[in-house]
């Protein structure tokens, strides 16, 4: 029976109530394995284990309960261990470095920021900002839309414009919310989201953080800026380059 | 889990369960990886890493663009209706780029479509629009909500 894991805690850190549910259906109880000084969140497996959407749930949710808890090092989602002793030998084969993590993390948490353009928004601005473009719309729609030569001239131009806003505000998330953050992380990226960063907070600059995205959200009204957290510190968990895509 | 909406939030949106959703992502690419675990295959999931993001130079884009423009009202102020359900809509099909209001709810469909592969068709249509709704067992509408 392998051993799913969850994420790694200080040892004296409370455990997570007896009731919680983990991944599996139904689903499989959370336990502690301690070792020294860390302790592994872990559940048995599944005999079935992918990557849906119930069980991506359940290993946010364990995880978030950790993190209320203390401090938690995530692992990625689908961490699976033969069994219980090969976790206690990570574990001791790695106390310094997840003890060093750990230190590092203490009384942080994440959120994450995704920003999407209002299109409706956006191409007002660009109307605006153009008085020519502006024109030939109004000619164009005039003369009943116009050919479809002119369409294609038309939606050129306005793609063009739109393309500029993005580039011009794509960086605007990571730069307006650095400032109130401890760490940035870029997010996975290209889903449709102009932008999409992870920052590191501390626990009690939290309400300062969240104040500063209402605050860009309020500033820049061609930006829907929407924020996610207190996460565990899925971004940060790694050293490593700061910035830029895990891969 | 606290989610900040933007100020102009068509919706209340704060259901934790779906607010969870929109963060999805980092739990499949972030998070620590320990070498001595065997991480379960996640073939599928490449399907989120479509880029839907930029503007595409294409004839499709330009056209939805001069309509979405010929659409616009020139003479009214900021606050007009939503607008570009259609065009919305159509784009979102296909899997191109050019969400306005429903911008996330978007990423989360492609979300969803990745994580829902392997289960039944007919439970995969009700999770397509996770977010269009603010909260729970949304199992059998959203059909006709989102017109």
């Amino acid at each position: 029976m392998s051993t799913y894991v969850y994420g790694i805690v200080r040892a004296e850190q409370p455990e997570l109530p007896k009731e919680t549910d983990g991944i599996g259906d139904p689903p499989q109880p959370v336990r502690t394995l301690t070792e020294g000084e860390l302790a592994a969140v872990v559940s048995d497996a599944p005999e079935e284990l992918s990557p849906q959407r119930r069980d991506l749930l359940a290993h946010q949710h364990v995880l978030t309960l950790a993190a209320e808890h203390g401090t938690v090092l995530p692992l990625r989602f689908g961490s699976l261990s033969p069994d219980d002793d090969a976790v206690r030998g990570v574990l001791a084969e790695r106390t310094g470095h997840y003890l060093e993590r750990l230190r590092e993390l203490e009384g942080k948490i994440e959120y994450n920021v995704k920003a999407v353009h209002n299109e409706e928004a956006v191409l007002r601005e660009v109307m605006d900002s153009d008085p020519e473009l502006r024109e030939f719309t109004k000619a164009a729609r005039e003369s009943g839309g116009g050919t479809y030569e002119q369409r294609l001239k038309l939606g050129e131009m306005v793609a063009g414009a739109v393309r500029q806003r993005e580039e011009r505000d794509a960086p605007l998330v990571a730069e307006e919310l650095a400032p109130a953050a401890a760490e940035a992380s870029s997010g996975p990226a290209g889903q449709g989201w102009l932008s999409n960063v992870s920052f590191l907070v501390d626990r009690d600059d939290a309400d300062r953080f969240v104040a500063a995205v209402r605050r860009l959200g309020e500033e820049h009204p061609q930006l829907e800026v929407q924020a996610y957290g207190p996460l565990p510190p899925y971004s940060f968990v790694e050293r490593g380059p700061a910035d830029g895509p895990a891969q | 889990m606290t989610v900040v909406p933007p100020p102009q939030a068509q919706s209340s949106g704060g259901g934790s369960s779906s607010s969870l959703y929109d963060v999805l992502e980092l739990v499949l690419d972030r998070g620590l990886v320990i070498d001595a675990f065997v991480r379960v295959s996640l073939v599928g999931i490449e399907l989120i890493k479509i880029d839907v993001r930029v503007v595409v130079a294409s004839v499709d884009t330009y056209l939805r663009f001069a309509e979405a423009v010929g659409r616009l009202d020139l003479e009214s102020g900021p606050n007009k209706s939503p607008g570009l359900p259609e065009v919305v809509g159509q784009v979102t099909e296909s899997g191109a780029r050019g969400k306005s209001k429903g911008a996330l709810s978007g990423a989360a469909e492609t979300v969803s479509d990745a994580l829902t592969r392997g289960r039944e068709e007919g439970e995969k249509e009700n999770e397509e629009r996770p977010r269009r709704r603010s909260s729970s067992q949304s199992r059998s509408r959203s059909k006709e909500s989102d017109e």
